[in-house]
């Protein structure tokens, strides 16, 4: 069997890392020979330079410049180095690319991404519906399109409040001078709406894991939250095994028949003593390689869910007590790659 | 969501794991034992009768720390 081809998305492993890279060396753990394009916004993505990285990286234009900016990137990639699959792992990639399914199979390109309908059901500004349809509690949310607007919602909800951007980011505001300067930032980030989010207190938990489609988990793995870092990133995770977080996964998953990776965060609010729903990702989290330590690889899984067509074996279960602590290191480059990616719009890091 | 007493991960050192929570204590001498006398008794009187007999210790003592070490980990939602 030749080896795979596969395009990856999202190398940053930096204060704000992105599934790609750790998706990579998942890959590469069961299929070391595999071809693996990097697909990238920033020459100063770091999993670019990482040992065992992408094998040739190509620039790509953000998703938010439109469909067809994407396709003819993707076209001169794809004259240049053919690949099978394609593994987004950015949102707004996902949002662009449920609209051109046709479009990346007439490429001969292989995808497993939710149908469009499931991508807007999870919508931060549509979750409460979702939620109310799963016996989920959400946080009370309310949509707002201007700081006039923020003030007058919020007097209502009370603070402190989390504000939401509209596919990125979220702020606290404990105050009317906080959430003014917080909402205008996040209509100007990421455009109309943003959410105003009642504040949950209480431990963090995170599920990640891969629909089939139909309604059914392929496999999860649940995490406690337990080193957050200032922009509410998971420094730290410890597998935990709760049925009742579980249930809720396979409620939300199941009303959606989601296909592909996703990850859900809830919260457990302490005062109510039950799990708040806050999110669903229509992707996999940057800690995506940890469960592939422990026996569950989830990338390899939707490999093989993408080239049988179906349902893949189900993925081994992540027991309680085990943990990952996200560990920072150098990567190195040189000023030649640095230019190569910034002038000729391709690299082969290995070169 | 409570996590019965039997599930918790629980080592020599009275290191405890709560796999429901995924959080972790560092348990006394007197709560490892109790946790351990719980565990193994068919309910709580029978555990405190045990132990007065294990650690020699008078009724009214045992029945104190007995009762305090249960509100704590109430507290926490284990269930004996």
């Amino acid at each position: 069997m030749s080896a795979l081809r596969i395009a990856v998305s999202g190398l940053h492993r930096g204060e704000n890392p992105q599934p790609g890279a750790g998706i990579i060396r998942s890959i590469r753990r069961q299929h070391p020979d595999a071809f693996i394009a990097g697909l990238t916004y920033d020459a100063m993505e770091s999993g670019i330079y990482v040992e065992g990285g992408p094998d040739a990286i190509f620039p790509m234009p953000y998703p938010t410049n439109g469909a067809e900016a994407f396709l003819e990137r993707l076209d001169t990639v794809l004259a240049q180095s053919p690949v099978d699959i394609f593994i987004p792992t950015l949102d707004s990639e996902v949002e662009l690319l449920v609209h051109l399914e046709t479009e990346l199979r007439q490429r001969g390109l292989r995808t497993c991404l939710p149908d469009k309908a499931a991508f807007a059901q999870r919508a931060k500004n549509r979750l409460g519906a979702l939620a109310g349809a799963c016996q989920v509690t959400v946080p009370e949310t309310v949509s707002v399109h201007s700081v006039a607007g923020a003030a007058w919602a919020a007097r209502k909800l009370g603070y402190p409040l989390m504000v939401k951007g509209q596919y990125y980011d979220a702020k606290y505001a404990g105050s009317e001078m906080e959430l003014s300067s917080a909402v205008s930032k996040l209509l100007s980030d990421w455009g109309a709406p943003a959410m105003l989010q009642r504040c949950v207190h209480g431990p963090e938990f995170n599920a990640l894991g891969l629909g089939d489609g139909e309604g059914g988990i392929v496999g999860l793995c649940c995490i406690r939250k337990t080193i957050v870092s200032d922009k509410g990133k998971g420094l730290g995770g410890m597998t935990i095994s709760d049925k009742r977080l579980t249930a809720i996964c396979e409620r939300l998953i199941g009303e959606l028949r989601w296909r592909g990776p996703f990850e859900i965060e809830v919260m457990l609010d302490e005062a109510r003593g039950e799990y708040a729903l806050i999110e669903i990702n229509p992707r996999f989290p940057a800690w995506i390689d940890f469960p592939s330590m422990i026996g569950a690889n989830f990338p390899a899984a939707l490999l093989e869910m993408i080239l049988a067509g179906g349902r893949p074996a189900p993925l081994a279960e992540c027991p309680a007590g085990h943990f990952y602590l996200r560990h920072q290191v150098e990567v190195h480059g040189h000023i030649d790659q640095l230019a190569a990616l910034s002038t000729s719009a391709d690299f082969h890091p290995k070169l | 969501m409570p996590t019965p007493l039997s599930e918790i991960m629980l080592n020599d050192k009275g290191f405890a794991f709560d796999p429901t929570t995924g959080e972790s204590f560092q348990l006394s001498t007197t709560g490892l034992e109790i946790i351990r006398a719980l565990r193994h008794a068919p309910d709580r009187d029978a555990a405190l009768t045990k132990l007065i007999e294990e650690f020699e210790v008078d009724e009214n003592t045992a029945r104190r720390d007995f009762d305090q070490f249960l509100a704590s980990i109430e507290q926490i939602g284990w269930l004996p």
